[in-house]
């Protein structure tokens, strides 16, 4: 059991800074996605903590025990990578059989190797040479080796990058029982925020080398940290507009498109009237013919039909454009027609427009 | 780019012929004379249909050559052995010295590394007698002058840019992710180094070797300038041969394809790396 | 045990580690450096002779003489007898080789098995020592047997010499290079001729565009990096050729062949003129110094290209 602390990790390559004061926690069993845009600095992270690359700064600490400095085979780190990297030269089981740290017999050694394939469901393929094997199948066995070896830190460098949408799908059912296996502190990379909300316990948002936030997938999604946060989670992706909240009548309001729409109660941010981001989720949009109280006018510019929603691309009388999806049975709105859209208070979110940091309103809590 | 008119067809028929003609032939032709005897191969006009003999070859592999003056000793046998001797060892210290720095420069960008590549690969482009004349006078006062290590270390002047830039490449080719893979399971940098980096360049290591290998067979200025008659290669060899044998072509033709012989059967085998070798490594066939 | 054990069990300070990591590489590439050393100190020792007065008859009378031996050359025809026919050796070879290898190539293109195993047999002559095939030539124009010499006295030319004749000297050698490299730039372009992209040439024809646009405005074009490489590369070996003009005539006839290397070595050996002779090899390595830097930026370019490709 070895909890996995990084303490303000600093890297950079020339003038890029692929980590900037990183520090994170991941216990031992828990599952910590990092997910982030490309070139946030997420692989590289991955490498630091399995030792190909050294830090410039800052710690790495396994079980207590600094690994800085310590070679890859001595840091007690499993890893599977985007691209398998399995040895071409080997069988699927000699692959799976090399992940196994201490020198065992070698029956021992084949009676772990099949009952791992025999988890992953690769048994049936274990005299195969990696050439051989479909992409399904190689990720598992790169998983499977990463697995064996029961290592204290399991790093996946998203692993379901490669394969297919039905396996990515089967996988992020099956990949949290599997990584719950041992007691290892699992770091898991991905793209993908469906996915990292399907597997983390906690998801660690990185952003240019920082960590943006860190927080249970449900928070981040319903309590985005800042707009850049707010913006990778959802899709379609949150609606922005730039707004200057006021505090009246006991409420916050603001101007949407020249509509006077209310956001919340009065609470101790509602002093400062800066100018804001204010972000709605598409699904949190409502759509009716009616004007009335809240009701922002707006026509629907086009309606992109998806299997379970609907998308429509709304322009309001300013110009502004937003998304809203709405469930497919309530598709009475066609493209061109005028529309009033509402959003509930608590849907709002309202973000710094200097520093992008989410300004305090009381929420409900979504469920991811 | 295809003439598929008849005219076309007929020319490139033709064009294909006198190429092959031209090149071909010479082998053919001292095939021939090597199973000739001295008048078969003095007769006017020659012919293409003759006796075969394999005196030639007998007298060569026996060290007796029975001439019109007497009996002459002759060591062609003991060339073709130091030609095996010192392209093979060479080889070998190329692989031993060249495969790590190869390893080196494809996984480790750093500026000494690069220096000696490119000081090497430069070195293969340099008069070789620029190097060789010097290091002459150095070899006698190191006693290094006609010994099979003198020569074996300047024959890494061909075989170590070779191993270098062809092996560098093939280790490049790998991705960094599968030896860290191993790593991580627990394996050390030089297991890493062992079992997967270099079985997986192993065909690029081994064209490589086989290329060095009819390089330094092929070379003869080296060993013009560095060894003496009990120490030298055919390639020198066959030429003194020619001068002391006087009028025996037979035997003369019987030598140039006992010399050539190895590196064409070895250069047939390794065809498929021959481009790459050949470019060092910039081209693939 | 624990992997945490087992890390504190083997902790190295980490220091050392860390340094030991970073000292791997020149520990590696140590050896090569060895050789490279041993490359440049005799080179280095060329270039210092050819500022000496350095006869290994006349020992006594070495001393520095500064640039003395080049200033020389400028008066001497017996130098520029050599860089001239080094120069037409050079331009001549590589001119022939690369019109030949680059007609046989186009002819071999079509991957077809009867032009692989052509390209194949044609690789024979390059992989022949070039001495011992200066020798087979020899023997084929040998004036009381040769096969070639009877050849041309079919066609009226009798006592033609060969090698041993002056005005033909150099056409004779010249012949046997072409015979030994023109394979080399044959096998080059045919590779890059195979690795073209299909498209260009496909669009043309549809198009019904004329074979001399394709071949001049797309072919060649394309073909530049390696007919550079594989031209560059020529030039490299053919203005140092040693092997093939010492086997054939040792420079002869009279001073007919003498190019740079042959010139450097007889300098050497026969009058044992140290410093002359390094000093004709210093001048011949600034002109294959020149030329290697242009191809190895051509080559580094191909080969980055055969990676990326990889």
């Amino acid at each position: 059991m070895a909890r996995l602390e990084l303490n303000s990790l600093t890297k950079a390559f020339g003038a890029v800074r692929c980590a900037d004061d990183l520090s994170l926690t991941v216990e031992p069993g828990e599952i910590v996605a990092v997910f982030g845009p490309s070139g946030s600095g997420k692989t590289v992270l991955l490498r630091m903590i399995a030792g190909m690359f050294e830090p410039d700064d800052g710690d790495i600490l396994i079980g207590g025990q600094s690994v800085v400095g310590a070679s890859p085979e001595r840091r007690g780190v499993g890893m599977a990578f985007q691209n398998f990297a399995l040895f071409p030269h080997m069988t699927a089981q000699d692959n799976i059989a090399s992940g196994l740290r201490a020198k065992e017999t070698r029956s021992d050694a084949a009676a772990r190797v099949k009952s791992i394939a025999r988890l992953l469901k690769i048994e049936h393929v274990l005299g195969h040479a990696p050439r051989e094997l479909s992409n399904g199948q190689k990720q598992r066995t790169a998983l499977a080796r990463a697995l064996i070896g029961n290592p204290e830190v399991l790093l996946l460098d998203d692993p379901l990058r490669n394969v297919d949408a039905k396996l990515r799908y089967e996988m992020r059912l099956e990949l949290p029982s599997l990584l719950r296996r041992g007691t290892a502190a699992v770091l898991y990379v991905t793209q993908d925020y469906r996915e990292a909300m399907a597997i983390a316990d906690r998801i660690a948002v990185l952003i240019n080398g920082r960590l943006e936030q860190v927080a249970r997938p449900d928070e981040i999604y319903g309590r985005p940290a800042s707009v850049a946060v707010a913006r990778l989670f959802g899709d379609p992706s949150i609606n922005l507009a730039e707004v200057a909240p006021c505090v009246e009548q006991g409420g916050v309001f603001a101007d949407i498109s020249g509509s006077r729409v209310r956001l919340g109660p009065v609470d101790r941010h509602a002093e400062d009237d800066g100018a804001c981001w204010l972000g709605v989720r598409p699904d949190d949009l409502l759509i009716s013919a009616a004007a009335g109280e809240g009701g922002i006018p707006a026509r629907i510019v086009a309606v992109t039909p998806m299997h379970e929603k609907a998308v429509m691309l709304l322009r309001f009388a300013d110009g502004m454009e937003w998304l809203a999806a709405l469930p497919s049975e309530a598709g009475i709105a066609r493209a061109d027609e005028d529309v009033f859209v509402r959003f509930a208070p608590e849907a709002a979110l309202l973000f710094d427009r200097a520093t992008g940091l989410r300004v305090g309103l009381p929420h409900r809590r979504y469920a991811a | 780019m295809d003439h598929s008119g008849l005219l076309g067809r007929i020319f490139r028929g033709v064009a294909l012929t006198l190429v092959l003609v031209f090149f071909m032939f010479p082998i053919v032709w001292i095939l021939m004379m090597s199973f000739q005897t001295n008048e078969q191969i003095l007769r006017i006009p020659p012919r293409l249909l003759f006796e075969p003999t394999l005196a030639n070859y007998e007298a060569l592999i026996s060290g007796q050559l029975r001439t019109a003056a007497g009996n002459l000793e002759i060591s062609f046998m003991r060339n073709l052995f130091n030609s095996f001797v010192l392209s093979s060892a060479a080889v070998v210290l190329a692989l031993l010295l060249g495969v790590p720095a190869a390893y080196a420069f494809a996984r480790f960008k750093f500026r000494l590394g690069e220096t000696i590549a490119f000081t090497l690969l430069s070195f293969r482009f340099a008069p070789p007698l620029l190097v060789l004349l010097p290091l002459s006078l150095y070899y006698q006062q190191l006693g290094l002058n006609d010994t099979y290590f003198g020569i074996v270390w300047v024959y890494q002047l061909i075989a170590l840019p070779l191993i270098l830039w062809i092996v560098r490449g093939y280790f490049e080719d790998i991705s960094p992710d599968i030896e860290h893979a191993y790593r991580l399971a627990g394996h050390s940098w030089r297991e890493a180094f062992t079992r997967i980096a270099v079985p997986l360049a192993g065909p690029g290591i081994a064209a490589a070797a086989l290329l060095s290998f009819i390089f330094c067979w092929n070379n003869f200025v080296f060993a013009l300038i560095l060894a003496s008659a009990d120490k030298q290669p055919v390639t020198v060899g066959a030429l003194a041969f020619v001068t002391a044998s006087g009028i025996q072509y037979g035997q003369i033709a019987a030598a140039i394809v006992l010399s050539v012989l190895p590196t064409l059967l070895l250069a047939l085998y390794a065809q498929r790396y021959l481009v790459e070798g050949l470019s060092l490594g910039a081209v693939k066939g | 045990m624990s992997m945490v054990q087992l890390l504190q069990a083997n902790a190295l300070p980490r220091r050392t580690t860390k340094l030991r990591g970073r000292l791997l590489p020149y520990l590696l590439s140590l050896p090569a450096l060895l050789v490279c050393i041993a490359i440049l100190v005799p080179f280095v020792t060329a270039a210092i002779y050819s500022l000496q007065r350095y006869r290994l008859n006349l020992p006594y009378l070495r001393g520095f003489i500064g640039v003395d031996n080049y200033i020389d050359f400028l008066s001497d025809p017996a130098f520029w007898n050599t860089l001239r026919i080094s120069l037409i050796y050079t331009a001549v070879t590589v001119l022939l080789e690369l019109l030949l290898g680059l007609g046989i190539a186009l002819l071999l293109r079509r991957p077809t098995r009867f032009h692989n195993a052509v390209s194949i047999m044609l690789l024979l002559p390059l992989m022949t020592a070039p001495a011992i095939a200066a020798l087979m030539w020899k023997l084929m124009t040998n004036p009381g047997f040769g096969i070639l010499s009877y050849l041309v006295s079919l066609f009226g030319v009798h006592d033609f010499k060969w090698a041993s004749d002056p005005s033909t000297a150099l056409f004779t050698v010249v012949l046997v290079d072409v015979w030994v490299y023109t394979p080399f730039i044959m096998i080059l372009l045919l590779a890059g001729l195979r690795s073209l992209p299909r498209q260009p040439f496909e669009a043309a024809a549809l198009d019904g565009v004329p074979a001399s646009f394709v071949f001049f405005r797309i072919t060649l074009p394309m073909l530049a990096p390696y007919i550079i490489t594989a031209s560059l590369f020529r030039l490299l070996d053919s203005i140092q050729q040693f092997d093939i003009i010492y086997a054939m005539t040792q420079g002869g006839p009279g001073d007919r062949l003498m190019v740079f290397q042959v010139q450097a070595y007889l300098e050497f050996f026969q009058y044992t003129n140290v410093g002359r002779s390094a000093a004709l090899l210093m001048i011949l390595w600034l002109i294959t110094n020149i030329l290697s830097n242009i191809f190895i930026k051509n080559w580094l370019r191909l080969r980055a290209r055969a990676h990326s490709h990889a």
